[in-house]
């Protein structure tokens, strides 16, 4: 139950990023929608790494190396997640950066006035 | 094994490494920093190529572990061949572009060398997670290198791009992992191993989140609004490298994760099919150079992932690395070589570029590079579009060929446009001064092109190298031009006169006599050229690939030898045209009506071939009934280039406003060619009785061609349209005696083969003469110069009279043979044609004498020295053909009939009529007493017509014997075929100007197109699987 | 854009998901692989957390393609907005002159700035033992310059040294990579020092060493990527 619930909450967050990034004018704005769908990703990611029950994969405390297999969740999600949000980390600053000289250029964050090339 | 300095996974420890210290270099200097990044991307090609070759000759696919564990635990990668190959292409085109970015900042050289890892990344990784890391690699360094393009358009345009690609990513890493929950792999082998139990709606949806990105990064239409912009705002090297190294890594990771999408394989064909029709469509509306590269380089991935999945569908393993490998490294090379053109020329409309064709050397790379693009011989995309018919032919996938052919010909059609743009310079041009070192990788990239072309010719299973004996004799000439320029001239002459003698030697039969007509034409035609004083850039190299091409045409022993050699002809004689300014249309008209006939034959050939499963031209003659349409599509291909009615729109501008020694050269000896093919192609299908429907529509397509281009030379008062029309109709009788399938038929074709020959030479050549003489080529301009050149006078008389079919020279024989023939088969209704056209045609022939040498002289014209004598000794050789053939009849005949004699020695449609035969007991009353009454009527009809217009009140009584009849023929003789072709090119340029409507320039738009793009992909899946 | 043609899109997006979230059973055992995993990092790698040992010895060649990548966007983001010219515009140079920060933030940053850097190294060298990790403790680190930028505008990010460091860094990486293939079983294996004592601080072959390393250049990256922003 817990992880159709968190899958649910990034599935949702993502389709909200997706209505943020297609409907908003400003640039800044776009950008947390495609921030937002980013996170909902990884909250997907984390979701379907769930095992009912489980914990860390650290061994530590309660977890040992003998019964680790039965307690943990599963690290590989974890890990990819840690990729994961370094590179949505990367493609937002990138992002950012282009609406900075985007905003130099016209004086103007609006997403129409950037409708250069056409046909 | 390869040494371990050479193991591809020091392409990554090279790459990261030296992008790790190029921020250490550049404090040392920038000179380190281009050293370094030079040498590191050397290094990554060098290791690639290694590989390849080690894999070619055999070597085992090399694994690249990770983290000292096995996969699935640990990240592997793998070089087989095909990464090999990919790679190194990528990695070679990396570094010729390297060139273009050593000025700028430390970070961009770091960018686009981490970049060039990232895609060797993609190229090799077995690990799906891993592959969203490589593509976000790759997308990073190319959203820093767009930040290159400082323009505020570059700008915007780089907004889109990262907008719609960061959504395309998101897709894949939901993909990835919605798949891991599904599986609990990442691993790409375990996938593939383990794809029967990916089932369900969660794995579904990862896989259509896969897809969907690997399509989008693609850039399929209509959701690639944000790439085309790209392409058109970036600078040239950078859209270089996105258009070529970029995609190829994308279209690799497609290509591995093939297997996944088993199911949909049709689905991928389709987006690809719309791709590549669509872009290329709208690319003909384009004004941008740029914008109009990005179109090609759209619709040319189209194509690459449709063949991949067609050939997946069609599981044709052995054709895929010729194909997809063929395809790929010629969209590689020459799109990453014309974006650099693009960017070195720095032009940004099209019209600009008028010019260029002033510095030879840009001309000749632009040239290599176009015609590479538009999948010409010799260059690899070529051999590749030909395996990937045949392999589609023989699983009966003839709606992808057409699609394929039809997005070939669109992309031809603008391209070559362009590449006839820049020849000739406007007055008031500046003038442009590229430097040689950025146009050392254009070069690279078509030295490269060549030498694939040459490797994937061999792979399609060419293994005469003669073939490209045409080329390399051209290459010399260029050389020998440099040297001298009279030299240039003996040589090319001599060169076509002892290539043609070597060529002709080792044919037989049929093949033996158009290779002697080929051969004696070209070599007395070639003399005339050198009455042209002037220095003509181009015209020797060109006029020599021509002709050699044309002698070796016969000796071709497979489809495919044949197609190359009429492709080279096509080609050259596309350039010799486009030389003069004035013909520039005309060249654009011969070159799509040549490159359609192209492509009917190439589907023909592949049919035949899927038919009879084998390549040889011998081997069409056991062809079966059902290869019909081979022989149809064979016949339309030729008819399209020997000019039939209809389709005959290009031949009066491409004879007319050529060169005057090059119109005689492609009126006589050069339209021979799709004769040739049109007996071969005969040969093809003799045996099957199902034929010979089609073949009496051919003959009576041919005779209404002889009347339609009998009655259109009638109108003209140009003397070169004239002529070119009395070529078209001279080529009707030919057609029309070839369908007759009989030998007494293709006695005739060979035999008026040879008497047009002769005859056009001397006519276009007598009309060269006058050009020259007089600088007019008007009827109504021209007049009494049998005074002045009573040497040419003589000449054009021998020469029409020859032609009109009066005794006692060559033509009466030829059109007697014809008749009997006709009759023979009771074809009464192109006999009738025939008897009309003979009328017609000695019509406009008196009005060629009458008009220029008769009369009253005109302006200064009695004064003009006879015709030089390079003109005259050609037109004196061809005169001494006609005698021979006139007197010694039998010195022609004999051989033809023995050299058909085969073909129907045990056919039901010969029954065994010789030679003595015809000449000796068929009684010719009835044929020659039907003439003479047809004619009569005729002569009283238009005697009729004359008495009327000339009792019209106001009409006053004109000079010219012709104009009364000027009103009928133009009544008989609507513009329909102009009218229709114009209309289809204006209706496909609308179409293709609508369809560009999607590109509204809004980044928003675009990104929402391509989520909309991703569902349509989810549902028609979904309408596939559930 | 309109909204009109957006909500169709949400709704045949929430289709597609909703198949994915309706369809979705949560796991009770873990799948293969991971099972493999939570086995063999204790075992082979002696590093009690999983999820480091995976991340930075089987699947560290995803890790060094994520230093990769936050390198390039420390590059493309100077690229982008290092060479600018300034603005002439006086609005814009009087809004940022205008909102100086608060006594709170100045004297806040001073106190907070050390403790956070102590946490970085904390987080840094513990990757292998519990929750952290090079990139996590980078992150922490860059958020001391954040915090900086932010309390003191006088204070400018010193892109030279920070550039060096992080190229030291991504060198040093691939260094460790390419020692793996000399000392161990192959590129980017830690196994090259000993395993050590199970669950202390040196232990777990180079996996702390890596860690550090990827903190370092984190660390440098992200602060350069804040410096940029910035100016």
């Amino acid at each position: 139950m817990i992880s159709q619930t968190v899958l649910v909450t990034g599935l949702l967050l993502m389709l909200v990023g997706v209505w943020g990034m297609l409907t908003q004018r400003n640039i800044l704005r776009i950008v947390i929608g495609f921030a937002l769908m980013g996170t909902g990703s990884h909250i997907v990611i984390v979701a379907v790494g769930y095992v009912a029950g489980g914990t860390a994969p650290i061994v530590d405390g309660p977890v040992t190396v003998a019964n680790a297999a039965a307690r943990a969740v599963d690290p590989v999600p974890s890990a990819l997640a840690v990729t994961a949000i370094v590179i949505g980390l990367a493609v937002i600053a990138v992002m950012l950066a282009f609406a900075i000289r985007l905003y130099e250029a016209k004086k103007t964050l609006s997403i129409d006035a950037f409708a250069d090339s056409k046909w | 094994m390869v040494g371990s300095l050479l193991h591809p996974l020091n392409i990554f420890i090279v790459g990261l490494g030296t992008g790790f210290l190029i921020p250490l270099l550049n404090r040392l200097g920038k000179g380190w920093v281009a050293a370094a990044f030079l040498a590191a991307l050397a290094a990554m090609t060098l290791i690639s190529a290694v590989c390849a070759i080690h894999l070619y000759y055999g070597g085992e696919p090399i694994e690249i572990l990770t983290g000292g564990a096995l996969p699935p635990y640990a990240i592997n990668l793998r070089m087989g061949l095909a990464e090999a190959f990919v790679a190194t292409g990528a990695t070679a085109t990396a570094l010729l572009g390297a060139i273009y970015v050593l000025r700028e900042k430390y970070a961009v050289m770091l960018l686009y060398l981490i970049l060039v890892m990232g895609v060797i990344g993609m190229i090799a990784t077995r690990d799906l997670f891993n592959l969203f890391v490589f593509l976000e690699i790759v997308s990073i360094a190319t959203y820093g290198l767009l930040s290159l393009g400082s323009r505020p358009e570059a700008l915007s345009a780089s907004f889109k791009f990262l907008m719609a690609t960061v959504v395309a990513s998101t897709f894949f890493l939901l993909g990835t992992m919605l798949l891991y929950a599904a599986t609990g792999i990442l691993n790409i082998d375990d996938l593939i191993a383990a794809r029967e139990g990916i089932a369900g709606p969660i794995a579904f949806a990862a896989l259509m989140l896969l897809l969907g990105c690997l399509l989008l990064e693609l850039k399929p239409f209509p959701a690639n609004g944000w790439g085309l912009d790209v392409y058109e705002t970036a600078p040239g090297s950078i859209a270089a490298l996105v258009a070529s190294v970029v995609s190829a890594g994308v279209f690799f990771a497609l290509l591995k994760l093939m297997p996944l999408f088993e199911d949909y394989w049709v689905v991928i064909a389709a987006t690809g099919a719309i791709t590549f029709v669509f872009a290329n469509l709208i690319g003909l509306s384009q004004t941008k150079a740029q914008r109009l590269l990005g179109y090609s380089s759209v619709g040319q991935m189209g194509l690459l992932y449709m063949a991949a999945a067609l050939l997946h569908i069609v599981d044709a393993k052995a054709a895929m690395p010729l194909v997809i490998g063929g395809l790929f490294i010629n969209h590689l090379l020459a799109k990453a070589g014309l974006f650099w053109l693009a960017g070195v020329v720095s032009r940004e409309r099209l019209t600009d570029w008028a010019g260029l064709g002033q510095h030879p050397i840009v001309l000749a790379g632009f040239g290599i590079l176009i015609c590479a693009i538009a999948g010409l011989p010799p260059f690899p995309g070529f051999w590749a579009k030909w395996q990937y018919i045949v392999s589609l032919a023989s699983h009966g996938k003839f709606v992808w060929i057409a699609i394929a052919l039809l997005g070939s010909l669109l992309e031809a059609a603008y391209l070559f446009r362009w590449l006839a743009l820049t020849l000739h310079r406007p007055a008031g041009a500046k003038d442009w001064k590229p430097s040689r070192l950025a146009l050392l990788p254009v070069f690279g990239a078509g030295a490269l092109l060549a030498l694939c072309g040459y490797g994937a010719a061999r792979m399609a299973g060419l293994d005469a190298d003669w073939i490209f004996l045409p080329l390399i004799a051209g290459l010399a000439i260029v050389v020998l031009g440099c040297v001298s320029d009279p030299a240039q001239r003996i040589a090319a002459i001599l060169t076509v006169a002892a290539g043609g003698y070597w060529l002709v030697q080792g044919m037989t039969g049929i093949g033996f006599l158009f290779g002697a007509l080929f051969f004696a034409g070209s070599a007395a035609l070639v003399i005339a050229s050198l009455y042209r004083k002037e220095r003509r850039p181009g015209f020797y190299p060109f006029l020599v690939v021509l002709l050699l091409s044309l002698q070796a045409l016969p000796r071709a022993a497979t489809g495919l030898e044949f197609f190359v050699l009429f492709e080279f002809v096509t080609l050259a004689s596309y350039f010799l045209i486009l030389r003069r300014p004035e013909a520039r249309s005309a060249a654009f008209s011969y070159v799509l009506f040549s490159l359609t006939s192209g492509y009917c034959l190439i589907a023909g050939f592949a049919v035949a071939h899927a038919v009879t499963g084998e390549v040889s031209l011998s081997a069409l003659l056991t062809a079966a009934p059902e290869s019909a349409l081979a022989f149809g599509l064979l016949a339309a291909g030729f008819l399209i280039k020997a000019g039939a009615v209809g389709v005959h729109v290009w031949l009066p501008g491409a004879y007319a406003d050529s060169d005057d020694d090059l119109s005689a050269i492609l009126s006589a000896v050069v339209s021979k060619a799709p004769i040739f093919g049109l007996v071969v192609a005969a040969y093809a299908t003799i045996r099957s009785e199902a034929m010979l429907d089609l073949a009496y529509a051919v003959g009576c397509l041919g005779m209404l061609t002889t009347v339609v281009g009998a009655v259109l030379a009638l109108r003209q008062d140009d003397i070169k349209r004239m002529l070119a029309y009395s070529s078209m109709s001279q080529l009707g009788y030919i057609v029309a005696a070839v369908a007759l399938m009989s030998h007494l038929g293709w006695v005739t074709a060979l035999y008026l083969t040879a008497n047009h020959l002769a005859v056009k030479g001397i006519l276009f050549l007598v009309a060269a003469a006058v050009v020259l003489r007089t600088g007019r080529r008007t009827f109504s301009a021209l007049g009494g110069l049998v005074k002045s050149m009573p040497v040419t006078f003589g000449i054009a008389l021998v020469g029409v009279v020859a032609m009109s079919g009066l005794p006692p020279f060559t033509g009466f024989g030829g059109k007697w043979l014809l008749l009997s023939a006709m009759m023979e088969k009771g074809w009464y209704l192109p006999i009738a044609l025939g008897v009309l056209a003979t009328l017609v045609g000695l019509l406009y022939m008196v009005r060629f004498i009458r008009a220029i040498f008769l009369g009253p002289p005109r302006g200064a014209t009695h004064t003009v020295p006879e015709a030089p004598w390079p003109i005259l000794t050609a037109q004196a050789i061809l005169i001494a053909g006609i005698l021979i053939m006139t007197f010694f009849p039998k010195l022609l005949i004999v051989p033809i009939s023995e050299a058909i004699d085969p073909a129907f020695a045990s056919t039901l449609v010969w029954e065994g009529m010789s030679l003595e035969l015809i000449y000796g007991y068929w009684n010719p009353l009835p044929t020659m007493a039907a003439a003479v009454a047809v004619s009569l009527l005729l002569i009283a009809a238009l005697w009729l017509v004359r008495r009327r217009t000339a009792r019209l009140p106001g009409t006053a009584r004109s000079a010219n014997f012709y104009d009364h009849y000027q009103p009928l023929l133009a009544a008989v003789t609507p513009p329909w075929a102009v009218t229709f072709w114009t209309a289809v090119a204006r209706s496909t340029q609308r179409l293709g100007m609508l369809a560009g409507r999607v590109y509204t320039g809004n980044g928003q738009a675009y990104t929402l197109t391509v989520f909309y793009y991703f569902v349509a992909v989810y549902m028609v899946c979904a309408a596939i699987s559930f | 854009m309109p909204r009109a043609a957006v909500i169709p899109l949400l709704v045949a997006l929430g289709v597609v998901f909703g198949s994915v979230a309706i369809n979705y059973s949560e796991r009770t055992v873990l799948p293969p692989l991971a099972e493999a995993y939570v086995e063999m990092v204790p075992r082979e790698l002696g590093a009690p957390n999983v999820i480091t040992g995976i991340l930075l010895n089987y699947r560290a060649f995803d890790t060094l393609g994520e230093v990769a990548v936050l390198f390039m966007v420390a590059a493309g983001v100077g690229l982008l907005l290092g060479g600018r010219a300034k603005t002439d515009d006086p609005d814009e140079t009087q809004r940022t002159a205008a909102v100086p920060p608060s006594e709170i933030v100045r004297h806040g940053a001073d106190i907070l700035v050390p403790l956070v850097a102590l946490f970085a190294a904390y987080i840094v060298v513990h990757g292998h033992l519990g929750p952290g990790g090079g990139f996590q403790g980078g992150a922490v680190a860059a958020s001391c310059i954040l915090l900086l930028v932010l309390a003191k505008p006088e204070y400018r990010v010193k892109f030279a040294q920070l550039s060096v460091m992080e190229s030291l860094a991504g060198l040093l990486i691939v260094l460790l990579g390419v020692a793996g293939i000399v000392f161990a079983g192959g590129f980017l294996d830690n196994r090259i020092l000993p395993l050590g004592e199970f669950g202390a601080l040196f232990s777990a072959g180079a996996i702390p060493l890596l860690s550090v390393f990827l903190g370092a250049k984190v660390g440098c990256e992200l602060s350069v990527i804040i410096g940029r922003f910035r100016a």
